[in-house]
């Protein structure tokens, strides 16, 4: 029988215990259906999740928001649409509950209303991409919003074109003195050019791995995450619907149960609804480079990593850098 | 029967359920250190514990309450926990 003392010199043991007690409990929030951005390839616009009425009363966002943490979650992940737009819902969560707040970035979260909620700021390429994607270089305003904010990183989503380019947009990111973490387009719109071709991804694993190497007080990521978000496959598995954690609970009769984030749901805006999963019922698992559902993929296989040393290494890398993005510990 | 060999019998059990449960390798119930911490050691998560508990609720036709997974740490606090709830029933 593996345990993890064995696997583990002091050090590593250390980190290991500082992470496996933290026992979160997350679930996410359409804040509204409404966007400042209409982005090719928004998930949230492109299979329709916003045909619901959106709940305008604040006092049924609260007593939602109090169940909600009756249910156990301790970490609301707000989305959209533009949570932004809701300041007051956003509000009402961060008085209630640990909350992390994607956002375009384009309007600032004050930070004397929420002094210490983590902001998470989409980025979609270079400003290039950004206007063929997006509409508009969204960088030029976030980064104005955000300069220096010890509580804000980028959620930079990394596109085909990007490939042997993304130095330059990380060190943008360096320049204001904010972090950034990595993931992929699953081009949900199917937009021209930006499907990923054959050797791209394993081009694109070295080129991450290199960026984490030179920027490491930047880049908050692991090797490990990179080699299975390129991949789709961790301990010879491969990603899809019956492996996603990331499936919202009242909705996943898979059988056998599949490891999977415990009491996770995903809420539509109306405060009645809930959607399949953390991206869309549209899109194909099979090709899903969500890098949430990847990552939280490895946190709930922790025992099938106390198998080797390095197994168990990478393990607590992926969690750490969970733990980072929300703060669970320091950066 | 003596009160220690049904306490016994109880930490023996509960090792048996967990090793079936998470198809532990390379151990019985009788080698299982009882004071092992779960979380610590086996790198047991709350889902893992559900499986565990649903077991445990069918064999002592007891109820486990998810607020009580963090106390639920070793064997043996696992079996001090069924026998308080036993003791309750009673």
């Amino acid at each position: 029988m593996k345990t993890v003392s064995s696997l583990l010199d002091p050090v590593w043991y250390e980190r290991y215990k500082r992470i496996s007690n933290l026992n979160i409990r997350s679930s996410i929030y359409d804040v509204t259906n409404r966007c400042n951005l209409r982005c090719k390839g928004c998930f949230f616009f492109s299979s329709g999740e916003h045909h619901v009425q959106e709940e305008t009363d604040l006092k049924k966002w609260e007593a939602f928001i109090d169940r909600e943490k009756a249910r156990g979650v301790n970490l609301a992940i707000l989305i959209g649409g533009e949570p932004t737009l809701c300041m007051d819902r956003v509000e009402a969560f961060y008085k209630r509950v640990p909350s992390y707040c994607a956002t375009n970035g384009l309007i600032k979260v004050p930070r004397e209303r929420f002094p210490d909620m983590m902001v998470g700021i989409s980025l979609w390429g270079d400003s290039e991409d950004e206007k063929i994607l997006r509409g508009k270089d969204t960088f030029a305003v976030s980064s104005k919003n955000y300069e220096g904010d010890s509580y804000t990183y980028y959620l930079y989503t990394i596109t085909p074109k990007q490939v042997g380019k993304i130095e330059p947009v990380i060190k943008r990111i360096v320049d204001i003195g904010l972090k950034v973490h990595l993931q992929l387009l699953s081009n949900d719109e199917g937009v021209d050019g930006f499907h990923w071709r054959e050797g791209e991804l394993r081009d694109l694993r070295a080129e991450m791995d290199e960026m984490l190497e030179r920027y490491p007080h930047t880049v908050i990521s692991s090797k490990y995450y990179h080699e299975v978000i390129t991949t789709g496959m961790m301990l010879g598995r491969r990603f899809g619907w019956r492996e996603c954690p990331s499936v919202t609970e009242s909705l996943d009769n898979r059988q056998p149960p599949v490891r999977r984030l415990i009491h996770f749901c995903r809420w539509a805006a109306d405060l009645k609804t809930v959607h399949r999963c953390c991206t869309s019922a549209t899109r194909d698992c099979a090709t899903c480079k969500d890098g949430a559902a990847h990552m939280s993929w490895i946190m709930v296989n922790k025992r099938d990593h106390i198998v080797s040393t390095r197994d168990l290494q990478n393990w607590i890398e992926v969690y750490e850098m969970f733990a980072k993005l929300y703060r669970l510990i320091p950066w | 029967m003596p009160e220690s060999i049904e306490k016994k019998g109880i930490v023996r059990h509960v090792a048996e359920i967990i090793i079936g449960e998470l198809k532990l390798e390379d151990v019985i119930p009788d080698t299982f250190d009882p004071d092992m911490d779960l979380v610590d050691e086996l790198g047991i998560d709350s889902m893992d514990l559900a499986t565990i508990a649903l077991v445990l609720q069918d064999e002592y036709k007891i109820i486990i309450d998810e607020d009580d997974y963090p106390r639920l740490k070793t064997v043996r606090l696992i079996s001090a926990y069924i026998e308080e709830k036993l003791a309750a029933k009673h």
